[in-house]
């Protein structure tokens, strides 16, 4: 390794280099191959969207990009992942999927435990992403005694409290009511000015992808004997405030709407 | 129905039993042979309580009675709980399982005998296995039906382990299935003591199989009483200890 590049890892924020690479990314099930060839670069900080219709392996993508499934073919590499007080990725599932038996701040603290840090700092990590997401008073809550959306943003503090160098969001919203979903898209838009981590998010809805992601991954060209892949690369480059009500917004939906449909 | 009405209806029950019991006695329709009356009963508990037999009978009791049930239930949930989550042990023991399952505690009054002596080590023992079997099926049920989904969550924060997976995920949420078993246990425990101590064993079986065999009907009610007794209150406090652990629940 160069002098060069010693230094660079020293000082990870202001290293330019991918924070995730995927090649050559197979996945499947028993004898059937869902997805293959699927190349992914994340940079520093970028919102990147994996849009396509159900059933394509949107969300095995995620699992396999996140590192809780073994790809069949091809590999994933996250550089300067994990560290002694952080972790190299992050998850936040569809269902909040929060511990019942453990008091929000504990829930919060799952990804903290076995860090290298004390009781109290991992109380404060614990309480730093809680008030990001505005439920610093619900810390002694138990979950059950929390809505649904509150649940979710639980959901996202315990993923952001390990400060992961990529946030993985499995279809976050899409349990949500409508008017809750709003809001917490305008929360994660808003979210992103405070935190470093690159956000790979799954979703069906291409006009939330569209709303939120700097780059829209389009997975789709499957056939009986042919798997799916990544069939197009969107950038978006409309300005991140007020972008639902920019004249632009629509041509982009339509575009990776008629990328999904083509293939 | 409102919680009032229905303690006084339970009171009556009961009092109206007791009541018919003792003047189905007194008016002669059954002979006094058979069953003591209800009116004599205090006054037998005190006579035992003042000669010291039934503080000496209930530690006996209650010593056989502690060492089963934590034995059966420690070893019946490490056991049920392994065999939930581990598929080669699963398969190792689930036949032994099926064979052994079936054959009341009693039945290993021989072995027991053979293997300990006539000691409390032996009534123990006794004690133990019916309490296991409950603690094993009903630990190994709960850990089987915990939702796979918090076994993902736990490895998508770093506890992919077997350890870490036992103690974040596998124990705490199936608890309340545990913790039901534990509660039934702590009732199966009592039925066996009596048994296990009616082959010379000191202890509350013991006495009363003293008192049926000189007819003193009255002592061994106060006995099935001092059981009955005995039994609430431990499950009142486990109730108590229970709540506590489960007030994560909805």
């Amino acid at each position: 390794m160069s002098q060069h590049e010693t230094a660079t890892d020293i000082d990870a924020s202001l290293d330019t280099r991918p924070v995730l690479t995927a090649r050559g990314i197979r996945l499947g099930f028993g004898d059937t191959t869902v997805l293959d060839g699927v190349d992914l670069t994340v940079q520093p900080r970028e919102f990147i969207a994996i849009v396509g219709a159900s059933g394509v392996g949107k969300s095995t993508l995620l699992r396999a990009l996140s590192g809780l499934l073994p790809p069949r073919a091809g590999d994933v590499s996250i550089p300067h992942g994990q560290g002694p007080d952080s972790r190299a990725g992050s998850m936040v599932f569809q269902a909040p999927r929060l511990f019942p038996w453990r008091r929000v701040r504990a829930n919060v603290e799952l990804g903290l435990e076995g860090l290298a840090l004390s009781r109290g700092e991992r109380r404060r990590r614990a309480l730093e992403p809680l008030t990001l997401v505005g439920l610093e008073d619900y810390a002694e809550r138990w979950p059950h005694t929390l809505s649904g959306g509150q649940q979710q943003r639980v959901g996202i503090a315990r993923a952001l409290a390990v400060r992961p160098r990529v946030l993985f969001m499995d279809e976050p919203f899409s349990a949500l009511d409508a008017i809750t979903r709003r809001r917490l898209q305008q929360e994660l838009i808003d979210l992103r000015q405070r935190t470093e981590a690159a956000i790979v998010f799954v979703t069906h809805d291409i006009e939330e992808a569209v709303l939120l992601a700097d780059q829209v991954v389009v997975l789709g060209g499957q056939t009986t004997d042919r798997p799916a892949g990544v069939v197009a690369h969107h950038r978006v480059t409309l300005p991140a405030l007020g972008r639902r009500d920019h004249p632009d917004f629509a041509d982009r939906v339509q575009a990776i709407e008629a990328a999904i449909g083509q293939h | 129905m409102n919680r009032a009405p229905r303690t006084l209806l339970s009171l009556c029950g009961l009092a109206g039993f007791l009541g018919l019991w003792e003047l189905a006695l007194r008016s002669g329709l059954l002979p006094g042979s058979l069953v003591p009356m209800p009116s004599v009963i205090p006054g037998v508990l005190w006579a035992e309580i003042a000669d010291g037999i039934w503080l000496e009978v209930v530690t006996a009791s209650l010593s056989h009675y502690a060492v089963g049930v934590l034995l059966g239930s420690a070893l019946g949930i490490a056991v049920g709980v392994a065999a939930a989550l581990l598929p080669r042990f699963n398969a190792v023991h689930a036949w032994l399982a099926r064979l052994l399952r079936p054959i009341p505690p009693l039945a290993w009054i021989p072995f027991a005998i053979i293997w300990f002596g006539i000691n409390p080590s032996a009534a123990a023992f006794i004690i133990s296995i019916g309490v296991f079997w409950i603690n094993y099926f009903a630990s190994h049920s709960a850990v089987r039906s915990v939702d796979p989904g918090y076994d993902e969550v736990a490895r998508a924060f770093g506890h992919g382990g077997f350890l870490a997976r036992l103690t974040r995920v596998s124990l705490p949420a199936a608890a309340p299935g545990i913790l039901g078993g534990l509660r039934a246990g702590l009732g199966q425990g009592w039925m066996t003591v009596v048994a296990a101590e009616l082959f010379g064993i000191p202890g509350i079986g013991q006495r009363m199989m003293e008192a049926s065999s000189l007819l003193a009907t009255d002592i061994v009610v106060v006995y099935m009483l001092t059981i009955a007794g005995l039994y609430a209150l431990f499950d009142f406090l486990f109730v108590i200890l229970q709540r506590r652990l489960l007030r994560w629940q909805p």
